[in-house]
């Protein structure tokens, strides 16, 4: 009988090129469930906060839940966790696909790679035999192509997750890529790999899972499926849809963030819709692994500028690489997604940061000539180039690398970097909904959409409608949002199965397959644990609470357009309710008796 | 005259289609301008936005003139000459 672990960790050591295998800590898989809350366990005991994110000392975590690999809802997730370059706190990366469900089946539950290869090297692990070899002949190649290599000479089966050039060429916000389309995107994790001259990680693995409760878990798992075939969302809308089905959304409710946020609407949102999409270069819809849900977009391009195939755009990258460039070239967009997937980039940021470039252009503070060409808001081909330009490390491209603050820094302007902690905001305007706002404010990676999804509750009604405008229980929807975040990574389990499933059921799931006998309070607990835990490390970072704040277009220049006219962010009214439902002091730092209860002091 | 605008399954369930206008009456409601919307119409659409008791589904936008009218008066919000109602089904992302 098992209990969802199999109770082992590979250590990577890059200085030593050797690869050994760890007992789990059992007793640290209890209280922080596993994933995001595990691997940031590790992470706080075996890295200084303060240490240099892209240095020797810095350490790179991929890490499962006890549910990663399971059937019964989307479990096919896992987490990289380390300091992030960009941001300067603590960093964790989720990605899907089957990579993550190989690794555990390979038997290992987590890697913990350190130290700093003299060559690049790529690790391969079979069913527990791990080694790490050269991989000086994959440098400078794409990530498809890093695929293609390793499976070539490794095993036809084996997932890979890689970094591309961007990784290598330490653009700031370069991601780890999986199975070609999947990202663990922000952050730069991929960045810290790349310093690492870690090429990749491939595994082939044979094994399984097993519960502590076989029938308990077969009954939740049935009781999730059913639950996610039967909700409209998770049964059709993301099926059909996927999550470009928001651009409309977002768009009509005035929140769709526009030329660097200039604006809160888009007038050419229709030509870089979901539907949209649909009528042009959809193929068909894809999953993760055991996942029955499949937002995943397969795509192909047949526009006479632009070729190639991949998956995507999602809903984040359509915004990014159009509304806040004021792009509506679908085309465009989708070649740009391809070409981030392929260099491995982040696409949010990297969008982000055009649309900053293109608003210093803007107001004369770039020049074409020190671009290399016309950066006007709305121009598809110089986005593409930029695109390009930046996984290359070439020209321009090099100061889009740094991302949005530091390029805008660079000009004696970071006010115009649409960001929070060094990371830029996905696409939703903070000043239209005003819960998002405190979210991105307070999240511990920086600006974040999926540290605390409160469009669900103020735009989509899920579970119940909130006015997106009031700023009243805010903080506590925050909290609330932020803690079953928290525990839903950890877990291994797809954040998009809370549209259906709740709290209980995540409960449900995790107590039969580990054997615990939790209530959901006590789960809610570890959430909040999980999240204490990483707002202490980025204290001993030296990142101060007055960093949970906004841009100070958002906090004073009101929307200019569309049905939230008039508004900014109230973010001043509701930091002091946040920081006293999290227990923490008016200054924003957790008490004693805050941590005790915690069991984190 | 008023309008509505279909969105996300709608409208794939309508083969594209974008919009319809459809004619307004004194004292109509959205949820009357969706009963005639539906009669207009040959295969099922609104059950994907309210259930057959009349009640919004969970996750259901129904902006009238970009105003979610769960913060109006739900179905019974009064419509007018010129409004634009945008309907879209249950959906989400992030």
């Amino acid at each position: 009988m098992g209990n969802g672990w199999h109770g082992k960790l590979l250590r990577v050591n890059l200085n030593e090129k050797s690869c050994t295998t760890e007992a789990l800590n059992m007793d640290w898989a209890a209280a922080y469930i596993g994933g995001r809350g595990l691997a940031t366990k590790y992470l706080t005991e075996e890295v200084d906060p303060a240490t240099d994110a892209l240095g020797i000392d810095n350490k790179l975590i991929f890490a499962t839940g006890p549910l990663t690999g399971t059937y019964g809802a989307a479990n096919g997730r896992y987490m990289v966790v380390t300091k992030s370059p960009l941001t300067g706190t603590v960093a964790c990366s989720n990605s899907g696909g089957y990579f993550p469900c190989e690794l555990k089946y390979s038997g290992f539950d987590m890697i913990i790679v350190e130290g700093k290869a003299a060559t690049p090297l790529y690790l391969k692990i079979h069913n527990q035999q791990a080694e790490l070899v050269d991989a000086g002949h994959l440098w400078g190649k794409t990530t498809d192509e890093t695929e293609d290599l390793i499976r070539a000479e490794f095993h036809g089966d084996a997932k890979v997750a890689c970094i591309g050039p961007a990784g290598e060429n330490q653009v700031r916000f370069a991601c780890i890529i999986n199975d070609k389309h999947r990202a663990a995107g922000r952050s730069g994790v991929g960045t810290v790999m790349g310093s690492k001259n870690l090429k990749a990680i491939a595994v082939r693995g044979t094994g399984g899972v097993t519960a502590a409760s076989p029938t308990g878990f077969r009954e939740a798992a049935r009781e999730t499926l059913k639950m996610l075939r039967q909700h409209p969302v998770t049964g059709e809308g993301l099926p059909a849809l996927g999550t470009a089905i928001l651009v409309n959304i977002i768009n009509q409710s005035g929140a769709l963030p526009t030329n660097n946020s200039q604006f809160g609407t888009f007038d050419k949102a229709e030509d870089i819709s979901g539907e949209r999409l649909v009528q042009t270069y959809l193929k068909r819809n894809k999953g993760c692994m055991g996942c029955v849900i499949a937002c995943g977009r397969v795509t192909k391009l047949t526009d006479a500028r632009f070729t190639g195939k991949g998956e995507g755009p999602e809903y984040e990258t359509l915004w990014s690489l159009g509304a806040t460039c004021g792009i509506s070239d679908m085309a465009a967009i989708v070649k740009a997604n391809y070409l981030c997937d392929e260099y491995g980039m982040d696409t949010i940021t990297i969008g982000s940061t055009v649309a900053c470039a293109m608003e210093l252009f803007q107001r004369g503070l770039i020049t074409e000539a020190e671009v290399g060409m016309p950066l006007n808001f709305g121009d598809s081909d110089a986005m593409v180039k930029l695109v390009e330009m930046t996984g290359k490390g070439e020209g321009f491209g090099k100061k889009i690398g740094l991302g949005s603050y530091r390029l805008a820094d660079s000009y004696g302007v970071p006010e115009l970097s649409m960001s929070v902690k060094k990371q830029e905001f996905p696409a939703y305007d903070g000043r239209a909904i005003q819960g998002m706002g405190l979210e991105y404010a307070t999240s511990n990676r920086g600006a974040c959409h999926v540290r605390g999804y409160l469009v669900s509750p103020e735009i989509l009604g899920l579970p119940e409608k909130l006015d997106p405008q009031a700023i009243e229980g805010k903080a506590a929807w925050a909290k609330a949002f932020q803690d079953v975040t928290a525990l839903v990574d950890s877990a291994g389990v797809c954040l998009f199965t809370t549209f259906s499933i709740g709290v209980p059921q995540v409960t449900k799931l995790l107590n039969a397959i580990t054997g615990s006998t939790c209530s959901d309070d006590q789960m809610m607990v570890a959430g909040d644990r999980i999240w204490n835990m990483e707002r202490l490390f980025n204290l001993k970072a030296g990142i101060s609470p007055a960093q949970d704040t906004l841009p100070k277009r958002i906090l004073s220049e009101p929307l200019p357009d569309g049905p939230m006219k008039g508004v900014v962010s109230r973010l001043p009214e509701m930091l002091p309710d946040y920081y006293s439902v999290r227990g923490w002091d008016v200054q924003g730092i957790p008490t004693t008796e805050k941590l005790q209860t915690l069991g984190l002091a | 005259m008023l309008r509505l605008q279909f969105y996300g399954l709608l409208r794939l369930m309508l083969s594209g289609k974008e919009a319809l206008d459809l004619p307004w009456q004194e004292g109509d409601t959205v949820g009357r301008i969706l009963e005639k919307f539906q009669a207009v119409e040959t295969i099922p659409l609104t059950h994907k936005l309210i259930s057959e008791q009349g009640i919004l589904h969970a996750g259901t936008i129904i902006l009238l003139n970009r105003r979610n009218i769960l913060h109006l008066d739900k179905l019974d919000t009064p419509v007018r000459d010129g409004d634009v109602l945008a309907l879209f089904p249950p959906g989400a992302g992030g």
